[in-house]
């Protein structure tokens, strides 16, 4: 089962594709953490994070149509597959039921 | 606009690193982020950041491996290599066998070299002022020669601390000899009288106590080898120990500090140390201003090495305060000599503290790793072009396929890097494991490998490219040229007649057979150091150090009633122990001899032969201005008639009444020189003597020693067999034979491994043709024949060629280590001729043998 856990980063990276929804392509993902984690991030990193979590089956890619900025370049887009989101899911989930157990008064 | 563009080397250098499939996307976002960060921050900072960027692409799964230019090979043509090189191996165990195990040796002994030098080269370099420490020298004319010397007038370390500000620090060194007592354990000990300065000039670290503490005039430092000989494990510090000087005179020191363990490149060390004013304890007479009087060393420390100048350019007035006390002696110039290089030049330098290594090690065991490597290069070389006309097959499928030369050279050299690799590893623990410690037990050093030296590992590698490439360059070159079509076709003839393969094994010949020689010389010479005459018969004597007149009488005379005692004599000097060196005044020039001073008895108790002339006579007033000189100062003087002639000494007139024949007084290392003998007043006997009965030797050693504990209860006793005073020069001289020996061992082996493969190789080549021959009714003697012939033609060329030239280096060789040798003779050489050839007969018949007994049917239908 271990291909199928979810590091930390990794969970944002997913997040931060859902929440782009469209727009999901490297640089905005790389601004988008960036901004969120309040520290930058070089674009090799977040390389290295999209072709892990391509390679676990939970995003996939298409190339998206011609640009006219970006040296007409074309732009890579991730959508989430479905076990990328019952990963998701299942990383909220334990979480949840974790963060029920903790008892009231050690978080004062 | 071209400002705000993006910085092109990088994103050039990008796209050449980048995988292509993944450029396109990468360098468009990071175009993107460009412009905005263009907008937000500015032209400067977007670059910047841009090029942190693509620096930060540099990872695992951004880069393009192994397809950098097409015209490179891929990653995975050199997996491919890797596959055919191992099979090429597994196909030829033999030939492989020998190429690796050859040049493992070769590496073994190179490492034994490159240890050896790298200690030599660092010896005294772990100082911390080694570039700023001096050693204080002075040239002066002796019989002729311009020498340096190491030692320095008494006065000099001090005037130079005053006189200077440019020199910072300044430390006398002597050294006497003196017996040290600590409760039961007493020892003869050599001390280092020094400055408290040395510990600061020399950093060698204390393992206990105080360097400072030498200012104080009763504290003594010892070495970590002494602390542990006179306390063991235990901390001495605090104890009191009790030092005897000459004449009586003793002083107790109290140990402050007990030095490390000496690094092992060291040249300059030492025993004990004690402040250098205690001379005067040990020696109150002794005028510490007086310019006739000499220190060991005196050496200084310079704020920076510039200022040398400066104080060169002052030493003239010392130079003639020096020549006015010293009118025998006049000095041409002082001179300082660095700390960091003086091990190297110290073989130049007389006297100097800095003993060194024999200059010779440095240039033969050198010399000795490259024939080595040579030896095992041309091995390679040769069995590499013969297996490579077994593949060569593989080579055309290749180029069909669309390998270029470039592409065949590159498998060749890397094949060749990658076996040699192996050979390096192997040759590592070999050195290391076994070559090395065999090294150090054989001339007793301390050559140690240290495998987290960065230095070891480039040299390695260094080698490991030159075998790599020396060996496979011209295979690879040689092989790649070969037009596929003939290759395919089978009529390219590759190997069995390649001229060059016969250059390389007579070189190799060549080299063995000077190896071979070397190594029987050096035996034959071992011998022969061993039966070489001493000039007088060291047989049954024994002798002894007594410390005054009172002590040599009263043990002479003991010895006297001894009936296994023939002769006793007493001397100041002694052969094989020790000379003074006195100044004989020609009308036209000086002239520097070695004196001994003896009693009458000497020459005869020693057997020291005359060649003319008259022994001394006992008793006689007038041979006090008496002397015997030796053959070689006649000669060198160029006495017409020696006998009766007289000559001023020290301001003395002396005459001589007998020539002795040439005599050793040290190791056969060392030069006769020009000796005079005279007699000695019985106050100044510091020596005795004694031949003894044929046999007894022993017994009377045992009287000797009992008759000393008995009189002198207090000081330890200090004598010996005379036929021991070389010390272990003869062991030393084994040594260089056995380990001649061994190098010449392995040039046999290297060579015959060598010839070995490479006839087999061409025999298993010429297998169909053999069978072929052999059904047609050819005799077993007709293809041996067939099989010698062209290699007796190599041999003939190359021992006609080899044989002169090892008799003229091995000559040569002789004269450069030893001062009396073996008279070169031809029968090393012949020796060597004659295993070489049976080296050969060996290897023929071997394969003969083989082709005599294969089934002819089998040899037709091989391929």
């Amino acid at each position: 089962m271990k291909g199928t856990n979810l590091g930390e980063f990794q969970e944002i990276v997913l997040l931060s594709i859902l929440i782009l929804d469209d727009e999901a392509y490297g640089l905005k993902i790389q601004q988008e953490l960036s901004e969120r984690l309040k520290r930058v991030l070089s674009r090799g990193a977040l390389h290295a994070a999209l072709s892990r979590l391509e390679e676990k089956g939970f995003i996939d890619s298409h190339i998206g149509g011609a640009t006219t900025e970006r040296g007409g370049r074309r732009k890579r887009f991730y959508t989430l597959t479905n076990s990328g989101k019952a990963a998701l899911r299942q990383a909220k989930e334990l979480r949840e039921e974790m963060w029920s157990q903790v008892p009231k008064l050690s978080l004062s | 606009m071209s400002q705000s563009k993006i910085p092109s080397k990088f994103e050039r250098f990008f796209e050449w690193f980048c995988k292509p499939e993944l450029f396109e996307e990468l360098q468009g976002d990071l175009e993107e982020a460009f412009e905005v960060n263009k907008l937000e921050s500015g032209v400067a900072k977007a670059k910047n950041i841009y090029r942190m960027e693509v620096i930060k692409m540099i990872r695992p799964s951004v880069i393009r491996f192994g397809q950098f230019h097409s015209k490179f090979n891929h990653l995975i043509m050199f997996k491919n290599y890797y596959k055919t090189s191992i099979r090429s191996l597994m196909k030829n165990p033999l030939s492989s066998c020998i190429n690796v195990f050859g040049l493992s040796v070769a590496i073994g002994v190179c490492l034994l070299v490159y240890g050896f030098i790298e200690q030599d080269i660092n010896i005294d370099r772990f100082h911390k002022n080694k570039y700023e420490v001096y050693l204080t020298t002075f040239f002066a004319d002796r019989d002729g020669t311009v020498q340096q010397f190491g030692r320095t007038p008494t006065p000099l370390g001090r005037m130079l601390r005053e006189d200077f500000t440019h020199i910072k620090k300044v430390c006398r060194v002597e050294d006497n000899g003196v017996i040290l007592k600590y409760k039961d354990k007493v020892f003869h000990e050599r001390v280092r009288f020094t400055d408290p300065e040395f510990l600061e000039m020399f950093t060698f670290p204390l393992k206990w106590g105080l360097a400072a503490s030498l200012k104080d005039m009763n504290s003594i430092i010892f070495s970590e080898d002494m602390s542990i000989k006179y306390f063991g494990e235990e901390n001495p510090v605090g104890q009191d120990v009790l030092m005897k000087f000459a004449d009586g005179r003793s002083k107790t020191f109290t140990i402050t500090g007990v030095a490390e363990p000496f690094p092992k490149a060291h040249a300059i060390d030492f025993d004990f140390l004690i402040n250098f004013e205690n001379f005067r304890v040990s020696n109150p007479e002794y005028d510490l201003t007086s310019w006739s009087a000499y220190v060991n060393a005196t050496l200084i420390q310079v704020e920076r090495t510039s200022d040398l100048e400066i104080i060169m350019q002052g030493m003239e007035k010392y130079r003639i305060l020096q020549n006015k006390a010293e009118t025998d002696w006049a000095i041409s110039s002082f001179a300082f000599e660095q700390l960091a290089t003086l091990h190297e030049k110290s073989n130049e330098i007389r006297g100097d503290i800095s003993s060194s290594v024999e200059d010779e090690a440095r240039i033969i065991l050198p010399i000795i790793g490259m024939f080595m490597l040579l030896l095992a290069c041309f091995n390679y070389i040769n069995i590499a072009i013969v297996s490579a006309a077994k593949r060569l097959k593989e080579i055309g499928v290749r180029k069909v396929i669309g390998a270029n030369r470039r592409a065949l050279i590159i498998q060749f050299l890397a094949e060749n890097i990658f076996i040699s690799f192996f050979a390096m590893l192997f040759g590592l623990v070999l050195g290391k494991a076994l070559i090395l410690p065999w090294f150090n037990q054989l001339f007793d050093l301390d050559v140690e490998l240290r495998l987290f030296d960065p230095a070891l590992w480039i040299f390695l590698f260094s080698i490991l490219l030159f075998t790599g490439v020396a060996s496979g360059i011209y295979p690879a070159f040689y092989i790649s040229k070969f037009q596929v079509v003939r290759i395919l076709k089978g009529s390219v003839k590759f190997g069995k007649k390649n001229p060059l393969t016969k250059i390389f094994l007579g070189v190799q010949l060549i080299l063995a057979c000077i190896t071979i020689t070397n190594g029987i010389i050096f035996s034959q010479n071992s011998t022969y150091q061993a039966k070489r005459s001493w000039g007088y018969n060291p047989k049954g004597v024994l002798y002894t150090q007594v410390p005054d007149r009172p002590a040599y009488e009263q043990l002479s005379a003991l010895l006297e009633q001894d009936p296994n005692v023939l002769a006793v004599s007493g001397s100041r000097n002694h052969l094989g122990k020790g000379v003074s060196v006195s100044i004989v005044h020609l009308p036209d020039h000086q002239y520097e001899v070695w004196e001994l001073s003896v009693d009458a008895t000497y020459l005869e108790t020693m057997q020291l032969q005359l060649a003319e002339g008259r022994n001394f006579r006992e008793g006689y007033e007038s041979d006090k201005k008496a002397i015997i000189v030796n053959e070689l100062l006649v000669e060198q003087i160029g006495l017409e008639e020696p006998i009766g002639q007289v000559f001023k000494i020290d301001s003395m007139r002396y005459e001589i009444i007998g020539v002795a024949q040439d005599y050793h007084i040290f190791s056969f290392y060392n030069e006769i020189r020009p000796t005079i003998l005279r007699l000695e007043e019985a106050d100044d006997y510091r020596y005795l003597s004694m031949r003894v009965r044929d046999g007894k030797e022993k017994e009377s050693y045992e009287a000797l020693q009992s008759h000393w504990s008995n009189l002198f209860p207090e000081t330890p006793f200090q004598g010996g067999y005379q036929n021991e005073v070389f010390g272990n020069y003869f062991v030393e001289i084994g040594g260089h034979a056995k380990f001649m020996k061994a190098v010449a061992f392995i040039a046999i082996m290297l060579a015959s491994l060598g010839l070995y493969g490479l006839v087999t190789l061409n025999v298993s080549g010429r297998v169909r043709e053999f069978s072929i021959r052999k059904v047609l009714g050819a005799q077993i003697k007709n293809l041996a024949f067939s099989i010698t012939k062209q290699y007796v033609v190599l041999f003939a060329i190359a021992l006609t060629i080899g044989a002169p030239i090892s008799y003229i280096l091995i000559d040569a060789l002789l004269d450069l280590v030893y001062p009396y040798h073996i008279p070169m003779n031809y029968f090393g050489v012949l020796l060597a001729v004659i295993i070489l050839i049976t080296v050969l007969m060996a290897t023929i018949s071997t394969q003969i043998g083989k082709v005599s007994k294969s089934n002819p049917v089998e040899g037709i239908r091989v391929e």
